[in-house]
């Protein structure tokens, strides 16, 4: 088994080992190069901008020859690039990737499907190209003797990145959040979610939304949308306070350990998709929820 | 400007029918949302020139699909769209998207399109891969995620909506763009479009058709996502009652 790993992280790497055989990570610049050294058998270096995912494809699909697996992360670049690759290589492209094994020249994998209602088992031969979900491969990669090649190509691209604007990165880390209060529409004005981040805080929690407060209403800066186009989150306990429960957001808490939800409406699907569910409006309980949880707190 | 646009007829995963497993065959197709954004900007977009709708039938059976996937069609030209493509073979019907790509690159020139529009991914798949596989089957170049979109003097100028940032892309013409849902908002066609829908063409098309062949060694199976959530909802009593429960529950879970 040979696997280049493409964008390399800790995740991936960790990954690529655990398919045994011989690893090797693409890079884009010196100092990737030195972040990966001594986690991979091979480093190559192409100096290609990378975001630019058909000077970075053409990259790829040249470092590629000879390995079975491409591997990369499951990041909106990473898939387009993968995509380009893997059409010019002639293979198979399977993203946000579970767990996978390999064996007797097929990939084996898992991947979410169907709205996250179903899990797809896919048999692809190998080569193949994969993007890995995050989160799913936590180890270390074991340590190696790195050897460092350049690439030789002349990268070509026809796409020329006029600015580049950064997104407003407040405090939110939704995706590392042990606790989320999340709002929907059953917020009637935007002030009422200062209710919202206050029991967030009494919680140590942050607090996320579904599609229309962030989308629609603008209420919410995105950093705070979790959901299918949006983030998708893991907490120990989510909280769903006003959300109906389209499937597009539960699609975005699946991995959540407890779902909790407040919802005045008896029949929202939410409360089909939550361990604890009260009906009441979110108006009367939170002020309560709010000064319970911080005398519990407090003493 | 002459314009394809990709349309995913997809499997309605509000509607999946479920045994052992999920059985893709009884389940309806519909278009996939995105691609409603899609179509839109291909409207607005395509001046005095047609604009097409492409689709690769991915879920079988042949003959029961392919007159669903016509429905499906049917709402897009309603939408605007002057002409359909419907590319229907057996050999299409299976998880490959090597194979999609390369049939749908192929209806792209058959039509001469100078821009090809898709939506960021589709609604049952969700991988977002076709877009840059059509670009690269045409050697053109390509810009995902375009939540605003421009084209002028033979470039396209693009918005691209990464995780952290917004990138101003530009490219020239012919191009590939995948668009997200917030490029615009579809319209709601009138009763007359969806008259007139009726009498516009859907062409079916086997991969004979389109003179090319494909082979795929590809397997997939679905199984029904059973998430076990406890479901206990509390409805009786004074808001009072109901926070003091609800606390004692997430209490004795441990996660409060």
């Amino acid at each position: 088994m040979k696997t280049l790993v493409v964008f390399p992280n800790m995740e991936l790497l960790y990954a690529a080992s655990t398919l045994g055989g011989e690893v090797a990570a693409l890079v884009f610049s010196q100092k990737e190069a030195e972040a990966v050294s001594g986690k991979a058998h091979k480093i190559l270096v192409a100096e290609v901008d990378p975001r630019l995912p058909d000077a970075a494809a053409e990259a790829v699909a040249k470092a590629a020859a000879g390995y079975d697996l491409v591997l990369m992360p499951s990041t909106k670049n990473a898939k387009t690039v993968g995509g380009l690759a893997a059409q010019k290589l002639g293979v198979e492209l399977l993203v946000d990737v579970l767990s996978m094994r390999a064996e007797g020249g097929v990939l084996t994998a898992e991947r979410y499907v169907f709205g996250n209602k179903a899990v797809a088992a896919v048999q692809v031969p190998l080569p193949a190209v994969a993007t890995v979900a995050p989160g799913r491969f936590q180890g270390e990669p074991p340590a190696v003797q790195s050897a460092v090649e350049k690439l030789a190509l002349a990268p070509t691209s026809r796409l020329k990145i006029a600015a580049v604007e950064e997104k407003s990165r407040g405090a939110v880390r939704l995706e590392e959040a042990e606790i989320i209060v999340s709002v929907g529409r059953g917020f009637k004005k935007k002030e009422d979610l200062q209710m919202a981040f206050e029991l967030a805080k009494v919680l140590g929690g942050q607090v996320g939304c579904s599609r229309p407060i962030a989308a629609d209403l603008k209420w919410l800066p995105e950093e705070h949308w979790v959901g299918l186009s949006g983030k998708k989150v893991k907490p120990k306990l989510y909280l769903a306070v006003g959300i109906s429960g389209q499937p597009q957001h539960i699609a975005g808490i699946l991995d959540s350990r407890i779902i909790a939800a407040i919802n005045n409406d008896p029949s929202a699907p939410i409360f089909q998709n939550a361990d604890y569910g009260v009906v009441e409006d979110l108006y009367k309980i939170v002020p309560i929820l709010i000064n319970k949880i911080s005398k519990l707190k407090g003493g | 400007m002459k314009i394809a646009v990709l349309i995913k007829t997809a499997l309605d995963t509000g509607q999946l029918r479920v045994r052992d497993a999920v059985v893709v065959e009884e389940t309806p197709l519909k278009i996939s949302d995105i691609d409603r954004n899609a179509v839109e900007e291909a409207v607005k977009l395509k001046g005095q020139d047609k604009a097409y709708g492409v689709t690769v039938l991915k879920w079988g059976p042949l003959q029961k699909k392919v007159q669903e996937a016509e429905n499906v069609l049917r709402e897009a030209l309603a939408m605007g769209l002057d002409e359909a493509y419907l590319v229907a073979d057996e050999k299409l019907l299976n998880a490959s998207h090597l194979a999609t790509a390369k049939a749908i690159a192929a209806v792209v020139k058959k039509v001469g399109a100078d821009l090809v529009l898709a939506g960021e991914a589709t609604v049952d798949n969700y991988t977002g891969q076709i877009p840059a596989r059509v670009a690269a089957e045409l050697g053109w170049p390509v810009i995902t995620y375009a939540r605003e979109l421009k084209v002028e003097g033979g470039r396209v100028v693009a918005r691209r909506d990464l995780e952290d940032h917004v990138e101003v892309v530009e490219a020239p013409l012919p191009a590939v763009v995948s668009v997200t849902r917030e490029i615009n908002q579809p319209r709601i066609p009138t009763l007359l479009a969806i008259r007139a829908a009726m009498k516009k063409p859907i062409n079916r098309l086997t991969l004979a058709d389109l003179g090319i062949g494909v082979e795929t060694k590809i397997s997939a199976a679905y199984k029904p996502l059973v998430i076990q959530r406890k479901k206990v909802v509390i409805k009786d009593g004074t808001p009072e009652e109901k926070a003091e429960k609800l606390i004692q529950h997430l209490r004795q879970e441990g996660v409060i």
